[in-house]
């Protein structure tokens, strides 16, 4: 036997440790019939007041599957890494995930990611993404045939905000204020033209830096304008309160809206007094609500007593989807691609996801256009229905 | 150990590398460089192409903050004009992208000329001023212009070489790493020339620089020429990487990544650029390690460390500029001269 030196001892640990860390190592330890699902997920950065809460809401849904006896059988792995909201950091993570394990699903966190990590997905081909992103761009099969949303994305969250107005006020005039971003500008040029068929009149459009404070001037515009609605989108919290405190101390009698990321119920609470009659838009339940029945609800508020964010929900009802995705597809005895995958998530037709979003839901192509306005009661602290659940056509 | 300096000529005088170990050194790098694709993950391959990109746009910034001594939080979008253009010539002229990153890199620096403009007058903080404002106009510009795609920017197919898509970290390595070493080279060299100790000279002061012939004006440009090049070139080959371009691709945080990889890596010195661009790109990933070590022991340590991680980069970089002002390279030099007398003198 080979006598060992401390010389010999020490290089092979070198040998092993530069092994390890330059990662010629076999796939890691993964069952063999375990399901990757790989997560860029941002856990610090600015996006980190949403990433927490996806990074709980997956970890939670599949800890109900993999109690369950898994998806077909086999449980579901969730692998994360934090990205701080950098795409460069996110595709890292993508690389590192991807050459460690053999990954089917994935959850990415930013359009720019989405964007950017497109071609190699399509070049893969094994796997299915959807991710916090709902920008309108990705809502296309052909461009995006490997991505999907779990929601409507930011145009359809207009046209169901925009549905609801023509229904509640023919003929109304709308502000739209939004932020100078890709996320702040995604939704306005369709969201115009579809104001103009609904019959309503678009007579302001602001556009702020994301995240602004002083916005007195913009506010006289909207005070000049006087529309029957204002439509906030592409900010999380800043400058909405401000904006609407301002309005409300001149006068104006409009009512104030959002979108999904600015819909999270301690996000509104934190406007203050300005939230009292904030409405806005919302695919899912809300974790409290207790109307109709949602087993799904009741086992996330079992497992979780204190209020969980939209973030969350968001979260645990892409993992649900992609989990209900990859169990069709298995059922139908195919391999887990991309493109079985997709097939099987397009073949979600009436789908009841537990009383998440409040009506059986069909994904015909990569969102899920459906939702429901809620309004801030100022009592009971809670965002409250105002509205049936609206279907767009697809 | 090293007895004394012992050269003969002029030439051994003003070589690069002026010890045999050094050489040496070098010439094991570049082995280790070549064969680290074999052997490394896509993974760390993609680290390994973006530390070399991060390393161009930083020495660029070097040139001109740190020899030069023109604050300037404009790399990032000077970056963006070499990536815009690359993108546009990619998806519209198809032209090779060799000739397309040059196009980027000159166009750049023909923009840095523009913005330098104000450098005669204005120097330190203002300065930075100045290019901050110059930043925000070209982001305007790329977000507003049809040409660039607005604000969703434009996704370009991948750089091709006889008809082999470079598409992969694989082959991009082949592609960035040796530009990059080009470029590190020719920056390593400039400060040998006249031109390069021109700007040295302006940096210590610009009054007795112009006292000695240096046309001030003619230099400062120059300079910020040769740097907005360096980022657009460094541009260009992040566009090549990343394949999408967008308004929101290079924020001004990112000048800010630049000059703060200057300076924990060493103003004024060729490696520190290195160094600290790879320090600021590595150590948020190896951290990411350290953490994921932990996870076995702790359950979610993932986000439970999360925000301590980010608290720790922070406090390595405060760490690194009260210990070591002159930066990482200052202490890579210390660590070489404690060599060059051991083991008599440790």
């Amino acid at each position: 036997m080979r006598d060992w030196t401390r010389r010999h001892v020490l290089s092979a640990g070198a040998a092993m440790g530069a092994g390890l860390a330059l990662g010629i190592r076999p796939l890691a330890a993964q069952g063999a019939d375990e399901i990757v699902l790989g997560g860029s997920i941002p856990l610090t950065g600015v996006f980190a007041f949403a990433g927490i809460g996806i990074h709980a809401g997956i970890q939670d849904y599949l800890k109900i599957v993999n109690d369950a006896g898994g998806v077909e059988g086999r449980k579901v792995k969730y692998v994360a890494e934090d990205t701080g909201y950098k795409v460069d950091a996110s595709v890292a993570a993508f690389n590192k995930i991807t050459s460690q394990e053999k990954v089917s699903l994935y959850y990415g966190d930013s359009t720019g990611f989405s964007k950017t990590i497109n071609p190699e997905l399509e070049r893969r081909g094994s796997i299915l993404m959807a991710g916090a992103s709902f920008a309108s761009e990705l809502n296309d099969p052909k461009k995006y045939p490997l991505q999907f949303m779990a929601g409507p994305d930011y145009s359809e969250m207009f046209g169901i905000l925009l549905r609801y107005i023509a229904n509640e006020k023919a003929g109304a005039k709308l502000a739209f204020v939004y932020s100078d971003t890709e996320f702040g500008r995604d939704p306005i040029g369709p969201s115009e033209a579809l104001a103009k068929t609904l019959g309503l009149e678009v007579v302001e459009k602001i556009v702020t830096p994301p995240g602004s404070v002083d916005v007195s001037t913009e506010v006289l515009k909207l005070r000049r304008a006087r529309p029957d609605f204002t439509i906030f989108h592409g900010y999380v919290l800043a400058p909405i309160p401000e904006f609407i405190t301002q309005a409300k101390q001149m006068g104006l009698a409009s009512r104030f809206m959002g979108t999904f990321w600015s819909m999270d119920n301690s996000t509104v609470e934190r406007m203050g007094e300005a939230a009292d009659g904030f409405m806005g838009v919302m695919p899912y339940r809300y974790y409290y609500d207790t109307e109709g029945e949602s087993p799904m609800l009741e086992k996330i508020r079992q497992m979780r007593p204190e209020y969980q964010s939209t973030a969350y929900l968001q979260g645990f009802v892409t993992a649900l989807l992609m989990c209900e995705a990859a169990k069709r597809t298995l059922a139908a005895g195919k391999e887990l691609t991309g493109a079985n995958l997709k097939a099987g998530l397009n073949s979600i037709k009436d789908f009841d996801t537990g009383g998440l979003f409040g009506v059986p839901i069909s994904i015909p192509g990569n969102s899920v256009p459906v939702g429901r306005i809620y309004a801030f009661d100022g009592k009971a602290k809670q965002m409250k229905p105002a509205s049936d659940w609206i279907r767009l056509e697809a | 150990m090293r007895i004394g300096t012992l050269k003969t000529d002029y030439a051994a005088d003003e070589a690069l590398f002026d010890t045999r170990l050094q050489k040496l050194l070098i010439l094991l790098a570049c082995a280790a460089a070549v064969l680290f694709p074999f052997v490394a993950s896509p993974y760390w391959l993609f680290l390994a192409c973006l530390c070399a990109i991060n390393v161009a746009s930083a020495t660029g910034l070097n040139i001109l903050t740190g020899y030069t001594g023109l604050v300037s939080l404009g790399q990032a979008a000077f970056m963006s004009v070499g990536a815009y253009t690359v993108a546009v010539l990619e998806i519209h002229a198809g032209t090779p992208f060799l000739l397309n990153l040059l196009v980027g890199g000159l166009l750049t620096a023909l923009v840095g000329i523009g913005v330098g403009i104000p450098s005669l007058r204005v120097k330190g903080l203002y300065l930075a001023i100045a290019t901050i404002a110059a930043s925000v106009v070209l982001h305007f510009v790329f977000a507003h212009w049809p040409l660039t795609g607005g604000m969703q920017g434009l996704s370009m197919p991948p750089a091709r070489l006889f008809g082999l898509a470079l598409d992969q970290p694989f082959q991009l390595y082949w592609l960035i790493l040796p530009v990059t070493a080009l470029m590190v080279l020719g920056a390593a060299n400039l400060f040998r020339t006249r031109v390069g100790r021109a700007f040295i000279a302006i940096r210590d002061r610009d009054i007795s620089a112009e006292v000695l012939g240096i046309p001030l004006l003619r230099y400062k440009l120059m300079s910020f020429a040769v740097s907005s090049f360096y980022a657009g070139l460094a541009g260009g080959l992040w566009a090549y990487f990343f394949r999408v371009v967008t308004p929101e691709s290079f924020p001004l945080v990112n000048s800010i990544f630049y000059l703060a990889a200057i300076i924990v890596g060493g103003m004024g010195t060729i490696l520190g650029g290195i160094l600290g661009a790879v320090f600021m790109t590595m150590v948020p990933e190896l951290l990411k390690f350290v953490a994921g070590l932990v996870t076995p022991f702790y359950p979610d340590a993932l986000a439970l460390l999360a925000p301590v991680r980010t608290i720790v980069f922070g406090a390595l970089i405060v760490g690194f500029l009260i210990f070591e002002p002159h930066g990482l390279a200052e202490i890579w030099r210390r660590i070489r001269r404690f060599f060059h007398l051991w083991p008599f003198r440790t």
